[in-house]
């Protein structure tokens, strides 16, 4: 039992050294620079960890789908500006179906937007930031503990699913301070499944859509379905094992609170009055267990740094309109939390007389 | 052996057009792979987009075709995984200078040991024609009908700002000195850049009052000369390679490398980088040859 304080960027660095990461590439931006400098750090004793700062973000994301491929395990960090420029080489590592995990520290956008105040704007982005269709993992976690964890996850599903996998963090999360026991997380490691380049076979990663000989498929319609429905559906079966959320709460409560990252720890008086369910698995959405549990509140209200994007996402699956609280401007407080309640009509008595 | 072991010749015809200079290229390649023991279990290729970039396709050792102008980054990473590996970037004028022109900057500076053929047809080929980065100024093209503005970039002045690397000029018609300038940048202990003059018939050569390919080759064979042996600088239009020190193996910390390259310049060892002195990096040119 070794408790330590520890910060939720450098549980990122840790997560992935556990999992067994050999090379980090990135470009310093706020607030993930933390994972860059620890990565810079623990590199200089651990040469076994390749260490790059690059020129950009589109030479992050690129050098560690090459690093990938070569055999390495392989992962970047960066914020809304940097994950932005590196959404064309996120579809690339879709497209060739290679492990890889990209950690998004939100800030609040668009643009360079509010350096460096914490927002959850980027939640559509996960999904659809590459042009094209691709199926996205991603996962969001709510401690320094589970910045830990669920970097491992991450790349342990990059392994499984052979895909870029997000792990969303935000400003706040990835600045705070938790006293955290390691030790104690029991993630099992995946080894590699992709065979490394120069093994003795002749293949071809192309972005470009080609046949397994590697002549372009570019007009081939049934060929494209195939190999997207075959990618989409290796994706899916993976990710249904990895299928993190939590239920909870006040679960006797007309209304369920949907909250997820730092937003769900800074909700947490709303806890005697709220049902809970927060996913920790963003993408795929959680719809399963969504239809099952949200048919037994009469209201749903969705708290979270953006202006709706997972609100309309639940909407979506639901088939039913939901409240929504957004925290916008950085402003991701418990103040905020019951003025948004307020405003809709849904703040509890006891927390609006405790109001300070 | 035989250098025709590299190249996956059931996929031919290729998708290059008739006269193309860029099989010129894939051939002299595939005859130093052979020459130099070069396979699927020790080389990888890297390349990029535009009509050079399916030259990875067509050669027989696993190949990453990278995004538009991303070719260095990846290779780079390659190289640093696995730097018992040949790692060969194959790429056009296009996506190396202007597109991947940032990387270009960064992977000269940093110089890892990867070898870079660029094809350089003074134009965008793949995509009907357009003017480019290297298009030599006044030359009509789809998108600079009145004459491409600008000079184009220098490759020799971007490639030489670091005193370790390696550069070449040749052209597709130049067969023996293509041959001897691809070799040796994959014998390089370092960053490699080998500047390929080749036509561009279809998409560039007929706008310009070429009849065919046969008269851009004959144009190179008269044009372009070999440069004075000891030559530190190419002129315009001349042949040859220039090399800067031979740089330290590549995957020591940055701090034993640049210890070991100051040692290097204070040696007697290197009489070649005597001149360089301290800090004066271009001034390390000495051992240009032809």
């Amino acid at each position: 039992m070794a408790k330590r304080l520890l910060q939720g960027n450098e549980a990122v660095l840790l997560g992935a050294v556990k999992a067994g990461a050999t090379y980090f590439a990135g470009y310093p931006i706020s607030p993930s620079s933390e994972v860059l400098m620890a990565a810079s750090v623990y590199a200089a004793s651990h040469p076994e960890l390749r260490f790059l700062q690059a020129e950009d973000e589109i030479a992050s994301a690129n050098a560690i789908i090459g690093a990938s491929l070569a055999g390495a395990k392989s992962f970047t960090a960066t914020s809304g500006p940097g994950f932005s420029l590196m959404q064309e080489a996120i579809g690339y590592a879709h497209k060739l179906g290679v492990p890889t995990v990209f950690v998004d520290v939100q800030r609040v956008g668009p643009a360079t937007g509010m350096p460096t105040m914490p927002g959850q704007g980027d939640i559509l982005q996960t999904r659809y930031g590459s042009s094209g269709d691709y199926t996205s993992i991603v996962f969001y976690p709510s401690t320094v503990a589970e910045c830990y964890e669920y970097t491992i996850h991450a790349f342990n599903c990059a392994e499984e699913s052979r895909s870029p996998v997000v792990l969303l963090s935000d400003a706040f999360l990835g600045h705070l301070n938790e006293v955290v026991d390691l030790e104690a997380i029991d993630v099992p490691v995946l080894e590699r499944t992709l065979e490394p380049l120069a093994s003795g076979n002749t293949r071809l990663f192309s972005g470009v859509a080609t046949y397994p000989d590697g002549e372009p498929a570019t007009a081939d319609a049934d060929e494209f379905i195939r190999q997207y429905e075959e990618a989409k559906a290796r994706r899916l079966e993976v990710s249904e094992r990895y299928a993190f959320h939590e239920y909870g709460w006040n679960k006797d409560s007309d209304t369920l609170v949907i909250a997820f990252g730092i937003t769900r720890r800074i909700a947490q008086p709303l806890a005697p009055h709220f049902a809970l369910f927060r996913p920790i698995r963003i993408w795929p959405v959680l719809q399963d267990q969504l239809r099952e549990i949200a048919p037994r509140y009469k209201r749903i209200v969705v708290i979270e740094g953006s202006d709706g994007q997972y609100a309309s996402v639940v909407e979506r699956v639901l088939y039913r309109d939901v409240y929504r609280v957004p925290l916008l401007g950085g402003r991701m407080s418990l103040e905020a939390v019951r003025e948004g309640l307020d405003r809709i009509g849904l703040l509890p008595r006891e927390l609006a007389e405790t109001a300070v | 052996m035989s250098y025709k072991d590299k190249i996956k010749s059931d996929l031919f015809p290729t998708i290059w057009c008739p006269g193309c200079g860029i099989g010129l290229i894939m051939t002299q390649l595939a005859m130093v792979m052979d020459d130099l023991g070069l396979d699927k279990t020790n080389t990888v290729l890297v390349t990029g987009i535009g009509c050079t970039g399916r030259m990875g396709a067509y050669m027989q050792f696993d190949s990453v075709y990278t995004l538009h102008g991303r070719t260095l980054p990846v290779a780079e990473a390659i190289a640093t995984v696995r730097p018992e590996l040949n790692v060969i970037v194959v790429s056009g004028d296009g996506d190396m200078t202007s597109i991947g022109g940032n990387h270009l900057l960064h992977a000269i500076r940093r110089n890892p040991r990867i070898t870079v053929l660029c094809n350089n047809n003074e134009i965008y080929g793949l995509t009907g024609g357009q003017t480019g980065p290297t298009t030599p100024v006044g030359t009509k093209t789809v998108s600079s009908p009145a004459g491409a503005t600008y000079s184009p970039v220098n490759l020799q002045g971007l490639v030489n700002t670091n005193g370790n690397a390696f550069y070449a000029k040749t052209t597709v018609y130049h067969q023996g000195p293509m041959r001897k300038a691809i070799k040796e940048a994959i014998e390089w202990p370092g960053f490699a850049f080998v500047d390929i003059t080749s036509q561009c018939i279809e998409n560039n050569g007929r706008r310009i009052g070429f009849p065919s390919a046969n008269e851009m080759l004959n144009y190179y064979k008269k044009e372009y000369r070999t440069a004075p042996p000891g030559s530190t600088q190419l002129a315009n239009h001349q042949l040859g390679i220039v090399k800067g020190r031979a740089a330290e193996p590549k995957g020591e910390p940055v701090r034993a490398a640049a210890a070991a390259a100051v040692g290097a310049a204070a040696g007697a060892a290197a009489p070649a980088a005597a001149g360089a002195g301290a800090g004066a990096a271009p001034a390390g040119k000495g051992s240009g040859e032809a």
